[in-house]
C-alpha cells in the first residue's frame, strides 16, 4: 500500500476507478480497430504499421515511448536524493535528439529503400555477418527485457497504491500486462501507436497538471528553494567537477543508448516521409522541458514537503505528493486521477513498445535468420504474437518475483545496449569498418561494461562503465578499420535475400 | 557505375562542422563544470542561477536543434516541396 505523510492513504473511490477502467478498456477498443484497419498480414504492417505515421502519430508515439514510468518515479525519486544535481536528467534526455542526428538521415534512406523492420536487418545488410547480428539482437532483446522488466514492477507498484492494497502488486502486473499483450497482438505497431497518441496525450496534460499543483506543497518553488538550501546546500549548489564528469558520462549513455532504442529505431522506419520524421524531432527537442524538468521540480519540492523519505521509499515520492494533494480537495483528487492515467500511460506506451520490439526481432533475426528461412509473412505475423504472449508470460514471472531500483536497471541496460552505437553511427558514414572490428569491438565493450559493474566500479572517474566500454568499444573499431588494407570486405560476401544491397552497401560512407 | 544510396540526401548535419561546434560549446554552457562546488547563486524563476543557466542553455539546444533540422538536413523531397 502506498501512503502519503502521516500515513494518507492513496486509494482512489470508485468514481475514480471506473474512470480509470474505462481508460484501460479503450485501450483494448484502440487495439481492435487497429485490426480493422490493417492492410496486410505481413510483418511490415505489422510491426510498422505499413511505414505510413503520419507526423501527429509519429511524434506522439516517440514522446510516449521515450518518456516512461521511470521519468514520473525514478526522476522525481532522483531529484528528491540529489535535489538540483539532477537538473542532468534534462540534458541526457535532449541528448537523444542529438544522438539521433548522427545516424537517421542516412538510415531512414535505407530503410525505406530497403524495407527494413527491425534494427538487425540494418546491421545484417551493412556488414553481413551472422555472428554480429545474432550479438547484437541478444544484446538488444537483453536491454528491452531488462527495461519492460522495470515498467511492469512500477505498473504493479502503480495499482496496488490505487487500490489501497485491495489489488496486490502482483495481480495488477498480470492484469496490465494482459491489456497490454491483447491490444499489441491485435493489432502490432498501429494499436501501439494509437494508443501512444492518447497515452502521450495525457503524459503530456499529467506533467502538466503536475507542475501548478505541486509547488505550492512546498510553499512555491522560490520559498522550498530557500528552505532546502538552509537544510542542505549540497541539493542547491553546483555539482563538483567529478559530478560533472557524470553528467557527461549521462549524456553520453542517454544520447547514444537511447538513440538506438530499438523500438526507437523502429519508429524511424515507421514515418510517412522523412518530412514527417523531420517535424517530430524537432518537436521532441523541446520535451525535456516539459517532462524532465516537472519531474525535477516535483522532486525538489517532495524535499520540503516530505522530509521523512528515505531508502527505497524516495521513489514513492511522487505518489505520497499526490496523496497529500487528495487529500486537500474535490479539486486535486481528480486533478491526481489524471496524474495517475498519465503515470499508467507512460508505463504501458513504454512496455508496450518494448515488447512489440523484441517480439519483431526473435521473429525476424532469429526464427526468420536462423530457424525458418522459408517461412512466410503470414507465418512469421502468427509467430511474433505468439511469442509477445511468451515473452510477457516470463517478464511477468521474473517481475513478481524480483525487487531492484528503478534506476539502477535503466542504467544496466544502457551499459550493454550501448555497445550497438558503432554499428550505426560508424557503421553508416565509415565504409572502411569491417564487420570483425565491430564485432571485437562490441564483445570488449560488453566485458569491460559488465565486468567494472560486477566488480563494483559502476562508474570510473564519474564515468559510467558503459562509457569506458563504448570507449573501448570504438577504439578497437578504428584500429581494425585502419588495418583492414582495403574500403570493405563487402565485394567478397556472399549473396543474400536483401536484393540490391551489394550495390548499395559498397557506397555507404565516404 | 554504382548507385549511390543516399544520393536523395542533399545535406546532412553530420557533414557540417558548424553544427557540431554550436552543439559543443552549447553543452559545454549546459553543464556547471564553470561554477565553484556549492555554489547556489540568486533564484532565478525560483532556480537557483546555475540551474537557471542549464535550463537556458537547453532551450539554446533545442531551438538550434530546429534549425539544423531545417536547414541542415535536407533531401529531394524538400527540394521538390513535397512529402
Amino acid at each position: 500500500m502506498i501512503t502519503g505523510a502521516g500515513e494518507t492513504p492513496l486509494a482512489f473511490g470508485p468514481g475514480a476507478m471506473a474512470v480509470v477502467t474505462l481508460y484501460l478498456l479503450s485501450m483494448v477498443g484502440i487495439g481492435w480497430l487497429a485490426r480493422k484497419r490493417r492492410q496486410s498480414d505481413n510483418l511490415d504492417d505489422f510491426y510498422l504499421a505499413g511505414r505510413s505515421m503520419g507526423f501527429g502519430v509519429l511524434f506522439l508515439t516517440l514522446y510516449a515511448t521515450q518518456y516512461s514510468g521511470n521519468t514520473l518515479f525514478g526522476y522525481t525519486g532522483t531529484a528528491y536524493r540529489i535535489g538540483f544535481q539532477w537538473t542532468v536528467s534534462i540534458l541526457f534526455m535532449f541528448s537523444i535528439i542529438v544522438g539521433y542526428l548522427l545516424f537517421a538521415p542516412r538510415l531512414v534512406v535505407l530503410s525505406r529503400k530497403l524495407s527494413f523492420i527491425t534494427p538487425g536487418d540494418y546491421i545484417s545488410n551493412r556488414f553481413r555477418s551472422p555472428v554480429l547480428t545474432l550479438l547484437s539482437t541478444i544484446v538488444m532483446i537483453y536491454a528491452l527485457a531488462n527495461y519492460t522488466l522495470a515498467q511492469l514492477k512500477a505498473m504493479g507498484a502503480a495499482v496496488e497504491g490505487l487500490t489501497d492494497g485491495a489489488v496486490s502488486s502482483a495481480h495488477g502486473i498480470v492484469a496490465l500486462a494482459i491489456i497490454m499483450v491483447v491490444y499489441e497482438t491485435l493489432g502490432g505497431m498501429r494499436s501501439v501507436a494509437w494508443t501512444d497518441v492518447i497515452q502521450g496525450v495525457v503524459l503530456l496534460t499529467g506533467f502538466g497538471v503536475l507542475l501548478f499543483i505541486v509547488p505550492p506543497l512546498g510553499g512555491g518553488l522560490s520559498a522550498a528553494v530557500e528552505q532546502i538550501g538552509r537544510i542542505d546546500p549540497t541539493k542547491v549548489g553546483a555539482p563538483s567537477l567529478e559530478v560533472c564528469n557524470t553528467w557527461i558520462s549521462y549524456i553520453l549513455l542517454l544520447g547514444c543508448g537511447a538513440a538506438i532504442y530499438p523500438q526507437a529505431i523502429q519508429r524511424l522506419y515507421a514515418g510517412r516521409s522523412v518530412r514527417v520524421l523531420k517535424r517530430s524531432l524537432m518537436v521532441m527537442a523541446f520535451m525535456p522541458l516539459t517532462t524532465t524538468l516537472i519531474a525535477l521540480v516535483c522532486g525538489v519540492v517532495g524535499i520540503v514537503a516530505l522530509p521523512d523519505l528515505g531508502g527505497a521509499s524516495t521513489d514513492q515520492v511522487l505518489p505520497r505528493l499526490c496523496a497529500l494533494i487528495m487529500s486537500g480537495s474535490t479539486a486535486g483528487y481528480w486533478l491526481v486521477v489524471v496524474v495517475f492515467a498519465a503515470a499508467l500511460a507512460a508505463l504501458m506506451s513504454t512496455a508496450d513498445s518494448a515488447l512489440l520490439s523484441m517480439s519483431s526481432m526473435f521473429t525476424r533475426d532469429i526464427y526468420h535468420a536462423h530457424l525458418r528461412p522459408h517461412s512466410s509473412e503470414a507465418e512469421l505475423t502468427r509467430v511474433g504474437k505468439i511469442s509477445s504472449w511468451i515473452v510477457v508470460a516470463i517478464l511477468v514471472v521474473i517481475a513478481v518475483g524480483t525487487d531492484k531500483s528503478l534506476i539502477r536497471l535503466l542504467e544496466l541496460k544502457f551499459e550493454v545496449l550501448i555497445q550497438i552505437v558503432p554499428c550505426f553511427f560508424l557503421g553508416l558514414y565509415w565504409k572502411r569498418l569491417p564487420a570483425g572490428a565491430v564485432l571485437m569491438g562490441m564483445i570488449a565493450g560488453l566485458v569491460t561494461a559488465l565486468g567494472l559493474t560486477w566488480t563494483g566500479h559502476a562508474r570510473v572517474a564519474g564515468f559510467h562503465a558503459g562509457v569506458v566500454g563504448l570507449a573501448v568499444n570504438f577504439a578497437l573499431c578504428c584500429l581494425g578499420a585502419a588495418s583492414s588494407g582495403r574500403s570493405d570486405s563487402i565485394a567478397e560476401r556472399p549473396p543474400s535475400s536483401g536484393a540490391g544491397w551489394s550495390a548499395l552497401s559498397a557506397q555507404v560512407g565516404e | 557505375m554504382e548507385e549511390d544510396p543516399f544520393e536523395e540526401i542533399v545535406l546532412e548535419p553530420r557533414k557540417k562542422p558548424v553544427v557540431w561546434v554550436v552543439y559543443v560549446l552549447l553543452f559545454a554552457v549546459a553543464v556547471p563544470w564553470y561554477w565553484p562546488t556549492g555554489y547556489s547563486g540568486h533564484a532565478v524563476m525560483g532556480l537557483p542561477l546555475w540551474v537557471a543557466v542549464t535550463v537556458a542553455a537547453v532551450i539554446l539546444l533545442a531551438l538550434w536543434t530546429t534549425f539544423v533540422i531545417t536547414h541542415y538536413w535536407r533531401d529531394s523531397g524538400d527540394e521538390e516541396g513535397g512529402e
